[in-house]
């Protein structure tokens, strides 16, 4: 498709202006974020499973820009630069496009789509913020005759805060954190950590036996033998970084293995897919076998559900599932999806979005700024039969 | 009457020498027609088929591009230029030259480093110590991001060789690599290690057609008398 025509723009326009007012009226700033952005902020924080579907290039001066894979970053850095206050209560909504190479084969890839979106930063009550970004993504879809819907729930600090409450080694903590988004990794790092697979010899088995049986020190034992080998510290690591990640290695020697109550735990938790009131009770259950961290964050995703049933969400309609959120990877609590059903059975999504607490800080903010969003992926709602004028 | 189909050769170094003894072996005389430096040929006895001689990388390209039907090339460069998910070229042969390992190598002074999962951690602690990716460099941008995303790394970005990649850790262009090595004695010269688990591809030279001509009679013998011939 080469474009739009003048009737179909003016219907895009028209659908987008429906949408992009209902945010305005709940007193979102309706802003423009730059198209062409710095690479670097979206390749240094997505990593390079985004870098390959963002369009990079060089400018003639030299400098990496890329074309905005996603508009909530942009509206990020929107917001750094303009408001006077970062730290005070802001909202935006936007309608534009946004840019991802498609690397799936076959017919037509759409390399640009138009997002129209939702921005909530800097307020206290994250329950109330988290209810009203759905509702309000709700009421956009249905000002855009979108009635018809899968909503599927997830909250990623349930799953930091069980593990918080769970007594393991911090370093335990981290790796089953990072390997969280993915599933096979995940269950390999836990198989391993409680136990259930043979620890196997591997090409630094004989430098750690050596470490464990020598006088010197972690950081003396690494120096000596970085001197005995005529090597170099490159590629900005430090004797010390490498000293401490050998005495982590010798520690996971003799630590004792997660419980097998703890890894039922974990996987009780993660097996979570229902609705949110029943989810409730599961966790519940759960938060019964643990300590203070987790029930607290029992707490905020039933206040969470509170607040949209007040917000006059039909929160009994929703599906909450532990590991959605998997994929998402700059999200830090709460998060959902809505799907459109399909005729041949399959779902579309539509929209979803969720709370990523330390985005602004990592892109410049002084402090950490609580922020919660979400976006609407606006070209599909008018592939045909979708739209409605 | 079938049309007649495009056989890519490499056009130069060992490849090419290997590729045409191979062929002469299995009884295939390859002759250059046209000009004395043409880049166009034709197979003794097998009149249907055209020669096309192309740089390896060319035939990979061409091979997914579907301007050629047939072509002998490195598996690295094929498996880097189409994802397995297209599916329009299949291996018809494994040739047996042209050896290669595609790894994951890291400085030897990371004592601490043995396996992919230990450098998803190394990636998490050098955005903590730098505040930027690790940089992956190498030429093989499309093995690097699958592998990668199938083993769960994803703290790191790549940076694009086109040439001596084993030296850029040490030149600081990048922290580590992801290369070819066939011997393991340049990633050693450079004091360089494979991680355990860092071999992503074992290739060679193979034989690959396009699907559509798979079930020609030309190529089922192609790959027959070839194959008496490795």
């Amino acid at each position: 498709m080469a474009g739009k025509s003048s009737d179909q723009r003016r219907a895009t326009d028209a659908l987008y202006a429906s949408m992009t007012s209902v945010f305005e009226a709940a007193g979102a700033e309706f802003i423009e974020p730059d198209i062409l952005q710095p690479a670097d902020v979206f390749l240094e924080r997505s990593g390079e499973h985004i870098r390959s579907r963002t369009y990079v290039f060089t400018d003639p001066s030299g400098a990496e820009l890329c074309l905005r894979p996603d508009l909530t970053v942009p509206a990020c850095r929107y917001h750094l630069e303009h408001a006077g206050d970062v730290a005070a209560p802001a909202r935006y909504c936007y309608a534009g496009k946004a840019f991802r190479h498609s690397t799936q084969a076959g017919n037509s890839p759409v390399r640009e789509f138009d997002q129209i979106g939702l921005e909530i930063f800097g307020t206290g009550n994250s329950a109330r913020d988290d209810a009203e970004v759905l509702a309000l993504t709700l009421s956009a879809l249905k000002a855009a005759n979108v009635a018809e819907y899968k909503i599927e729930l997830g909250d990623l600090g349930l799953f930091n805060a069980l593990l918080a409450s769970l007594d393991m080694p911090d370093r335990w903590r981290t790796r089953l954190k990072r390997q969280f988004w993915r599933p096979r990794a995940f269950r390999d790092l836990l198989n391993q950590l409680s136990g259930k697979t043979q620890k196997q010899r591997t090409s630094i088995s004989t430098l750690l036996d050596e470490m464990a049986a020598s006088d010197l020190d972690a950081v003396g034992f690494v120096e000596q033998r970085i001197e005995a080998l005529e090597l170099e510290m490159i590629a900005g690591r430090t004797v010390e970084q490498v000293a401490g990640r050998l005495s982590e290695k010798l520690l996971d020697r003799s630590d004792p293995p997660l419980s097998p109550e703890q890894a039922e735990l974990i996987d009780h938790y993660l097996s979570i897919r229902s609705a949110p009131a029943e989810a409730l009770a599961q966790l519940q259950q759960i938060a019964a076998a643990t300590n203070g961290a987790f029930t607290e964050a029992v707490e905020t995703f039933a206040a969470r559900i509170e607040a949209m049933k007040a917000a006059g969400l039909a929160v009994d309609c929703m599906e909450f599932a532990a590991v959605f959120g998997r994929s998402l990877e700059y999200y830090t609590g709460f998060v959902f999806q809505i799907d459109l059903p399909s005729p041949d059975g399959s779902t579309r999504n539509i929209a979803g979005g969720g709370r990523y607490d330390t985005m602004l800080a990592d892109i410049g903010a002084p402090d950490m700024i609580p922020a919660v969003g979400s976006a609407i992926h606006a070209s599909r709602l008018l592939l045909p039969g979708q739209v409605v004028t | 009457m079938t049309r007649s189909l495009t056989l890519a050769l490499p056009s130069k170094g060992r490849l090419r020498e290997m590729a045409e003894t191979m062929f002469a072996r299995a009884g295939f005389q390859i002759v250059r027609t046209g000009s004395a430096r043409g880049y166009s040929g034709e197979i003794r006895g097998l009149s249907n088929v055209d020669v096309a001689f192309l740089s390896a990388s060319e035939i990979a390209k061409a091979l997914r591009d579907g301007t050629v039907d047939l072509g002998v090339t490195g598996e690295d460069l094929l498996r880097e230029t189409i994802a397995p998910s297209q599916l329009v070229v299949d291996v018809v042969l494994r040739l047996g030259f042209g050896p290669a390992d595609v790894v994951i190598a890291v400085p030897e002074s990371w004592l601490d480093v043995a396996f992919v999962s230990d450098l998803d951690q190394v990636a998490a602690e050098f955005y903590e110590t730098h505040g930027r990716r690790l940089r992956v460099a190498t030429k093989y941008l499309a093995l690097t991001r699958r592998f990668f995303a199938a083993n769960g790394v994803t703290g790191y970005r790549i940076v694009e060789s086109l040439g001596a990649t084993e030296g850029a850790p040490a030149s600081g262009a990048a922290e580590i690599i992801v290369d070819i090595t066939t011997t393991g004695s340049t990633l050693k010269a450079n004091r360089l290690k494979v991680l355990d688990d860092g071999l992503i591809l074992r290739s060679e030279a193979v034989l690959a057609a396009r699907q559509e001509v798979l079930s020609q009679p030309v190529v089922k013998n192609l790959k027959t008398r070839l194959e008496l011939a490795i």
